[in-house]
């Protein structure tokens, strides 16, 4: 399959569009047709970016190449000679001067265009997931018999940690630092477990290697056993994936079979064996504490840490817990060393990330790209543009508990270091964009809902808090919020934060505190009006204390 | 310099609260040197001066909209509003319709009680004041102390009405405060 | 040893601890709710939050082990608002209506925790979502509209007791407090132990009998030791008004640490038994009201001489009493039988005399064992409080075998159990001896052997059934075994205060053989069945005792006597522990001790009395070693 090498976008602020850019994208489109080249070039209108006494624009990428006063009739010679030919058309260039919008971004990726690039993905929907001998076909086991034979434990994590991986469920803590802590921990039985609860809203990422690729997750635990001292793993799936577990269980099945899980593997005296356990529906058993009392047997509640699991996991033993994602990139990383991972990526963040794409956007679904990607190019490049040319107004990363942001993040690279320096969360990398007709209280209301629905309950901020901002929000959303509800959302998300037991009822609160940072006009309107400015919300009078 | 004027009100409450208040006994001579005592439902005057009062004291929640028009005007009326006892600043005993409803209430007072005959009916006179949710004072109004206690002890009255008197705002605390 | 500070202040700590206990160590306040210092900590109400230098967030102190160097502030402006706001939301979830509460004006630790804080209103107000109260249970009501979910209930029904009968059904905020698969507790698997009401903070766990009777500032405390069984259980009595309110039992008492069962704590209060005011003398054939005088008068003149003569006393007097009553009875009267009325284990004690040492175990063993024999002892039914220090052990790794020759409800809870005939301990002990030392065809009696080898420290319990048919072969079994085992060893007894009885020589078997008179020292017991029909062909019967029973009925003389709170004693437990309970009651008027009846009965019949009652105890070699408490 092709890849996507130009960008090209054109302008649709207003005047742009009074000064025909409609017709402009129309001739562009039917002309990458003619050409053929409509796999290899992205189209798409972009409308926060133009120049008054140039609109409309045609704005090229990677070659940051602006063309102003364009015509319908300037497109066949654009599309001819720039994208076909590769020689850009001066004579329509402008400068980038006086370009309103954002364009940093334009001049930070001059050369090449973020890619697709599958590490953790790699063999998903390319193999039977179903047949072992396909995987090992495809450098499968590979890099389990390299570890086995010619590595200490200790080289092991050294190397997960030189690649600087970082945890994929949305911590973002170094996997091989985690490694070492339990590979020092001295313990007698010690446990691998594999968190694939993957319950955050939107996000869809682990379920293609479980159902795609599971004997990555295999090779990877048994990798991950070896450098730590277990011999024993569990991987913990949520009950409602039932193709997942499926495959898993085949998957162990065969390995045992072909003596890859078992006692002596390799013939090298180590031994490593797994389970499934299903989960019950429960969000909160995707926290690693939860998601190990819920494996003991008892209610899926976060314990109090310290002690953290690397000292006092599963059964009280040091334990690792590893986001599937994170284990996906363990045996590539083994195969190709560390110096390979962190070239791609950022310095921060190295490797790739698989993000899913949600929302009013023209394409849906997952891609795995470097990390540093920024939500504009996700947007434009692999989702084709806002729904229907509509403007990018809010969106979630992260997930629920992860940040709402305005467009006006949308060109930060999406990297831990980043997204954290600009006060935002990264999370799981599930991305949901959202268009003008999306109401920031009615988002914040739906989010608010989840998180009261799956709070375990142990805490009091977390379980009173979540339902009582949920009411808060329901009456604003009805019409009968006051500006001391307003007050009481921005303590509630502080003190959830503050005060919370766990990672659910410290993000919960995010959502609270964005909108009312971001969007605080919008959520005003609700309460000092009673208007609700694109509509969404019922305003219709009825109190929160009488529902549930 | 003349006397801080208090008014006095009671809304959905048994009037415990003002029992308290007379249980200051014959410190009740020194507070009228302190302070011009005003209106109160037990003495003649009914209503706060239309042209304001120092200090407004409301017992008794709000379950009806008389009693949101009795905080109404005493909030607009004076500069400090106290909360008196746990009716007005919990909601109290009657706040207890709250599970069941107006609706259901009414029925079971005017309809389905041991002492209602065939011919009992919830009355409908438009000049009643119409039934809401019983509410806490500061839900309807925004209030600047609370006197928990059911009833708040006559010392603790007498120290508050003696604190303000004397320009200061009492701290109810230790072993002043109580809820019950 | 771990340097931190906390306040300003410096302060050590041994390594383990957290800083909640750093600080309550070092005199300093910060508020609790949902932890209690017998329980694990939960780390849920967040009220115990304080600021660490260097933590993203506030941390809680109850859970947040102290370490080396760290620097703690437990008011600063942030914990304060902290405090305000988690107690402002758990006002507002469900219905606190302190008005009315039974706990309110001190008795509430949430009403307290917010007086504490200043709270003078709520900032936010309740849903007012109505919570069911539950009151189908014969002792406990539950209003899950009090409840704050601390969990101190379901952690000590599991934690202190073993029998995790409460437990949490949902989550998050439609999280509900439920007994079993949420069943009215009245019909749970509750067994009525109490300690949930104890250990709840709020008034969402109710105590029947004794709500709206008397707060902490109305009742008089009287520590003491019960009188139920011989497990000897320290125990808070609470009286108002010379009247009972109520039974509890404290937190820092030895052994029971705060644990009682149902006849501990409930049934004394639901006594209803007629008493006896006044002494009673038969005249024409009926039993007609007298002074002391003259049915002491009655006494002497029946019991005079005669010495066919069957005196027995009850195990729920204290030492002090049943000392005096064989003083008078066996040394002065020389009366044919004086003996107790609990069932005798006279085998036992010989044993032990034989053997020249004591060789039972204190019943702390229990607390800390990885494995359990328990023989012809249910201590789910008996000895409550001994059970939960083994059910609570249970699911952590100790292991339990149960071996009864009847139904026993601590099998439902057992590893292996195993079947055996009343009469042939001696042959069982034999075969599981063999299968420890050579191995065993049995399957139940190899994997006993297994399971008690791989333990490291076992526990060996046996109950009155095995103590009664205790023949010296068994016994010889028994002691090798726990020797080759390195095992303790705990053989239950009778009634609270059968260890001195027997220690006293009261243990010869009661068989009713043509007595001319009997005495009878009830005391508050009640007396059996099976001993009224044996009193009913004694031509004179003199009974002691404070409730009017069939037995009293058919006495010819009654004196009437002081119940359990109105006296007081020394009593010795199963296990050695010699412990005192003191009088909580006043007597009524014409109702006298049964030591002071005792005394008049000697007085009037001329007998110098030696009162050195601890001595007496000490004469025999006792089975387990005796200690003062």
């Amino acid at each position: 399959m092709k890849a996507t090498r130009s960008m090209v976008l054109v302008s649709s602020d207003p005047e742009s569009m009074d000064r025909g850019a409609l017709e402009v994208f129309n001739r562009l489109q039917k002309q990458i047709l003619a050409y053929g080249l409509q796999e290899e070039i992205t189209l798409s209108m972009i409308s926060d970016v133009s120049k008054k006494s140039a609109n409309p624009l045609v704005l090229v990428y990677p070659d940051a190449v602006i063309y102003g006063s364009v015509t319908a009739d300037d497109v066949p010679l654009i599309v001819e000679e720039h994208l076909y030919k590769g020689r850009v058309v001066e004579h329509k260039q402008i400068s980038p001067y006086d370009l309103t919008g954002k364009i940093a971004w334009l001049t930070a990726r001059k050369g090449t265009l973020p890619a697709e690039y599958r590490i953790v993905l790699k063999n998903v929907g390319l193999i039977d997931p179903e047949n072992i001998d396909e995987y090992i076909i495809n450098e499968g086991y590979e890099a389990l018999g390299t570890v086995l034979k010619e590595m200490t434990p200790e080289e092991v994590y050294t190397e997960i940690k030189n690649s600087g991986l970082r945890g994929r469920g949305g911590a973002g803590f170094p996997t091989g630092l985690k490694w070492q802590f339990v590979a020092g921990t001295k313990s007698e039985k010690k446990y691998v477990i594999c968190n694939a609860d993957e319950s955050e809203p939107g996000t869809f990422k682990d379920r293609l290697v479980l159902e795609g690729d599971p004997h990555a997750i295999i090779e990877a635990m048994s990798i991950a056993a070896y450098a730590v001292g277990a011999d024993e793993g569990f991987v913990y799936i949520r009950g409602e994936y039932g193709l997942a577990i499926t495959r898993m269980a085949k998957a162990i099945e065969q390995a045992r079979e072909y003596g890859l899980l078992g006692e002596d593997i390799f013939g090298t005296g180590f031994s490593f064996d797994l389970h499934i356990h299903a989960g019950a529906g429960a969000y909160i058993c995707g926290e690693e504490t939860a998601l190990i009392e819920s494996i003991e047997g008892n209610r899926g509640e976060p314990r109090a840490r310290p002690p953290y699991p690397t000292t006092a996991g599963l059964w009280q033993k040091p334990t690792v817990v590893n986001n599937v994602e994170t284990l996906a990139n363990i045996p590539a990383i083994i195969r190709n060393g560390a110096e390979w991972y962190k070239a791609i990526g950022t310095p921060s963040s190295p490797g790739t990330k698989v993000y899913t794409i949600l929302g009013n956007v023209n394409v849906t679904g997952l891609i795995e790209v470097p990390m540093g990607i920024t939500l504009r190019e996700v947007i434009s490049i692999y989702a084709r543009g806002m729904k229907n040319g509509a403007r990018l107004k809010i969106a979630q990363t992260g997930g629920s508990s992860g940040s709402i942001i305005p467009a006006s993040l949308q060109d930060t690279p999406m990297d831990f270091d980043s997204y954290s320096k600009a006060g935002v969360s990264l999370g799981s990398g599930a991305l949901l964009i959202g268009d003008e007709n999306v109401c920031a209280v009615d988002l914040a209301k739906v989010l608010l809902n989840f998180f009261r629905f799956e709070s375990c309950g142990k805490c009091n901020p977390c379980r009173i808090g979540n339902k009582r901002a949920y009411q808060i929000l329901w009456n604003i959303s009805e019409g009968v919020g006051t500006m001391q509800d307003l007050t009481d959302l921005s303590q509630l998300s502080d003190q959830l934060y503050e005060l919370s037991n766990c990672g659910l009822g410290q993000t919960a609160g995010s959502p609270l505190h964005d909108i009312l940072a971001h969007f605080r006009a919008e959520v005003e309107a609700h309460v000092k009006l009673k208007v609700c400015p694109t509509g969404v919300c019922q305003m219709s009078g009825r109190r929160a204390y009488q529902i549930d | 310099m003349t006397k801080p004027k208090v008014a006095t009100d009671w809304m959905c409450g048994c009037a415990g609260c003002h029992m308290s208040i007379l249980d200051i006994d014959e410190r009740i001579l020194k507070v009228v040197e302190l302070v011009d005592l005003r209106s109160s439902p037990i003495t003649d005057l009914k209503e706060p001066d239309k042209d304001g009062v120092t200090v407004g004291i409301l017992e008794g929640g709000i379950n009806n909209t008389h009693n949101e028009h009795v905080a109404k005007r005493m909030r607009e009326r004076c500069k400090i509003l106290i909360a008196l006892g746990d009716c007005a600043v919990f909601g109290g005993v009657p706040a207890m319709r709250n599970f069941c409803g107006v609706d259901a209430a009414l029925k079971r007072a005017y309809i389905e009680a041991e002492s209602n005959d065939e011919d009992g009916k919830i009355p409908s006179n438009p000049e009643l004041a119409e039934m809401t949710r019983v509410r806490a004072v500061h839900e309807v109004v925004p209030v600047d102390l609370h006197i928990p206690g059911c009833p708040p002890d006559a010392d603790v009255i007498f120290y508050a009405l003696v604190e303000l008197a004397e320009g200061r705002i009492p701290e109810i605390k230790d072993d002043k405060l109580h809820w019950h | 040893m771990i340097k931190l500070t906390i306040d300003g202040k410096t302060i050590e700590v041994q390594e383990g601890k957290t800083v909640l206990e750093a600080a309550e160590a070092a005199g300093l306040y910060v508020p609790t709710l949902c932890h209690h210092p017998k329980l694990t900590p939960y780390g849920g109400c967040r009220l115990c939050m304080v600021d660490v230098e260097g933590a993203r967030t506030l941390q809680p102190s109850c859970t947040l082990p102290a370490t080396d160097g760290m620097v703690v502030n437990t008011h600063s402006e942030k914990v304060l608002n902290a405090r305000k706001f988690v107690l402002t939301l758990i006002f507002s979830e469900r219905n606190h209506f302190c008005m009315y509460c039974q706990v309110s004006d001190g008795d509430c630790e949430l009403q307290n925790r917010a007086y504490d804080e200043g709270m003078t209103h709520w900032e936010l107000q309740p849903n007012w979502q109505p919570f069911e109260v539950d009151a189908s249970h014969d002792f406990i009501v539950l209003d899950n509209n009090r409840c704050i979910l601390c969990r101190r209930c379901t952690r000590a029904c599991g934690e202190l007791v073993g029998n995790y009968t409460l437990g949490f059904e949902e989550r998050g905020a439609d999280s509900l407090l439920v007994a079993d698969y949420n069943v009215p507790l009245g019909e749970s698997t509750c067994i009525s132990c109490g300690t949930c009401v104890q250990i709840c903070p709020t008034g969402a766990l109710i105590d029947r009998q004794s709500a709206y009777q008397g707060k902490e500032t109305d009742v008089e405390h009287n520590i003491g030791v019960c009188v139920e069984c011989s497990v000897g259980c320290q125990r808070d009595v609470l009286t108002r008004d010379n009247r009972l309110v109520r039974i509890e039992g404290k937190w820092d008492a030895p052994l029971n640490n705060g644990l009682l069962c149902d006849k501990g704590r409930f049934f004394p209060l639901e006594d209803d038994r007629p008493r006896l005011l006044t002494p009673l003398v038969r005249k024409d054939g009926n039993l007609k009201a007298a002074t002391w005088e003259e049915a002491l008068n009655t006494i002497a003149k029946g019991l005079g001489q005669d010495n066919d003569l069957a005196a027995l006393a009850s195990t729920r007097l204290p030492s002090e009493d049943l000392a005096l009553f064989k003083s008078i009875f066996a040394d002065h009267l020389n009366a044919k039988m004086v003996t107790s009325l609990d069932d005798a284990t006279p085998d036992l004690a010989a044993y032990a005399e034989k053997l020249g040492k004591p060789f039972e175990s204190s019943l702390e063993a229990l607390k800390d064992t990885d494995l359990v024999f328990s023989l012809e002892l249910d201590l789910v039914d008996e000895h409550q409080v001994a059970g939960f220090f083994v059910k609570r052990q249970l699911m952590e790794s100790t292991k339990l075998i149960v071996a009864d020759s009847k139904e026993n409800r601590l099998a439902d809870h057992a590893n292996l159990v195993m079947q055996l005939e009343a009469g042939n301990e001696a042959d069982f002990l034999a075969s599981l001896s063999t299968a420890v030392v050579n191995g065993s065809a049995d399957e139940d009696f190899a994997q006993a052997a297994s399971l008690l080898k791989s333990a490291q420290k076992p526990c060996i319990v046996l109950g009155k059934t095995f103590a009664r048919n205790a023949n010296e072969q068994a016994m010889d079994t028994l002691l090798a075994l726990a020797e080759t085992l390195n095992a303790a060893l705990i053989i239950v007894k009778g009634n609270a205060n059968s260890m001195a009885a027997s220690q006293l020589g009261l243990d010869k078997p009661f068989k009713k053989n043509g007595y001319q008179s009997a005495f009878i020292m009830l005391g508050d017991e009640d007396p059996s069945q099976k001993l009224v029909k044996a009193l009913e062909e004694v031509p004179f019967v003199v009974a002691q005792a404070a409730y009017s029973s069939q037995l009293t009925g058919n006495a010819d003389v009654v004196l009437p006597v002081t119940m359990w709170a109105e006296q007081s004693g020394t009593y010795l437990s199963m296990d050695g522990r010699l412990q005192t309970i003191g009088a909580a009651l006043e007597a009524p008027e014409d109702v006298l001790t049964s030591h002071e009846a005792l005394l008049k009965i000697a007085e009037m019949l001329s007998i110098e009395i030696d009162q050195d009652w601890k001595s007496r105890l000490m004469e025999r070699v006792p089975t387990v070693a005796i200690k003062e408490n």
